[in-house]
């Protein structure tokens, strides 16, 4: 079962995800993280996240790409994926070389049905980039139209999307 | 305290004075939270100075949603998304009611 949370940046939508996890009945939570660390302030953001889930009991699971492979089969588990606007970047980016928006959409749909067989729940968490009205590079197009298009299709498979505002959530 | 939020140009403003004509108001949020960042204030001084002016009497809060965009490239812009996202949080905790517009249309969502 997937549950989709989709907000802009510091939206509190992490937060919120995390309660759905930390309420939910099951025993094993994984906390799946796909930003890498590779300036400062992506450390003092991995830190914050960190703190936050302090005391929650998550086992964390590091994986920037191939999210798939990260666990096996736990019926017992639930994921909380954070964050999808990362996983999809690493991605596209990988091995320093630019994927096309359609190679991209199927790789990371694929590995999240997988995931999804492998535990009882599977949290997303993703973001809302979409509303600042700049009309960016090509690559950056693309890049959008890959994190649009995914959105689009893991609100379509799961079974409750919540958009958060100002930390309240808006069912969608 | 009542809380107005959505993005630029939505008739926020418009839809506050309809639904609240006797309310005192704090507009445009955001631009005070980047003035005190600018002045060198951080994020929970300028919380603590927005609770302060808002207490008592009936007062509508009306903030942009800055949040819902790519990553700026200057620091400063991430800084200002940053703490006016986590600010807005918290006086949403703090309002009474919250409401969000979008074309014009409120949709009270606490």
């Amino acid at each position: 079962m997937i549950t989709l949370i989709y907000g802009g940046s510091s939206s509190g939508k992490s937060a919120y995800a995390e309660d759905i996890v930390c309420n939910s009945q099951y025993k094993n939570r994984y906390y799946l993280a796909t930003m890498k660390a590779n300036d400062s302030e992506s450390v003092e953001r991995i830190a914050r996240h960190r703190s936050l889930r302090e005391g929650k009991e998550f086992i964390t699971l590091e994986q920037p790409v191939d999210i798939a492979n990260t666990i096996n089969q736990d019926s017992d588990g639930i994921i909380l994926l954070e964050c999808m606007s990362n996983l999809v970047a690493n991605e596209m980016f990988r091995d320093g070389q630019i994927k096309s928006e359609k190679s991209i959409v199927d790789k990371v749909l694929k590995d999240i049905k997988e995931l999804e067989s492998k535990v009882s729940s599977l949290v997303i968490v993703t973001n809302d980039i979409f509303e600042d009205g700049i009309s960016y590079d090509d690559t950056t197009k693309e890049y959008l139209r890959a994190l649009g298009k995914i959105n689009a299709e893991i609100a379509k498979m799961a079974a409750r999307s919540v958009e958060v505002v100002v930390g309240i959530g808006v069912e969608r | 305290m009542i809380l107005v939020i959505g993005g630029s140009y939505q008739g926020k403003t418009e839809y506050a004075r309809q639904e609240f004509p006797n309310a005192k108001y704090f507009n445009q949020l955001h631009l005070f939270v980047k003035k005190r960042l600018v002045e060198g204030k951080k994020g929970n001084e300028i919380l603590d100075e927005i609770r302060e002016a808002v207490r008592g009497d009936e007062w509508v809060v009306i903030s942009d949603e800055i949040g819902n965009g790519i990553v700026p490239m200057e620091e400063d812009d991430r800084t200002w998304r940053e703490v006016c996202g986590r600010i807005m949080i918290e006086l949403a905790k703090d309002a009474t009611e919250v409401h969000r517009v979008v074309c014009g249309i409120g949709q009270r969502i606490k």
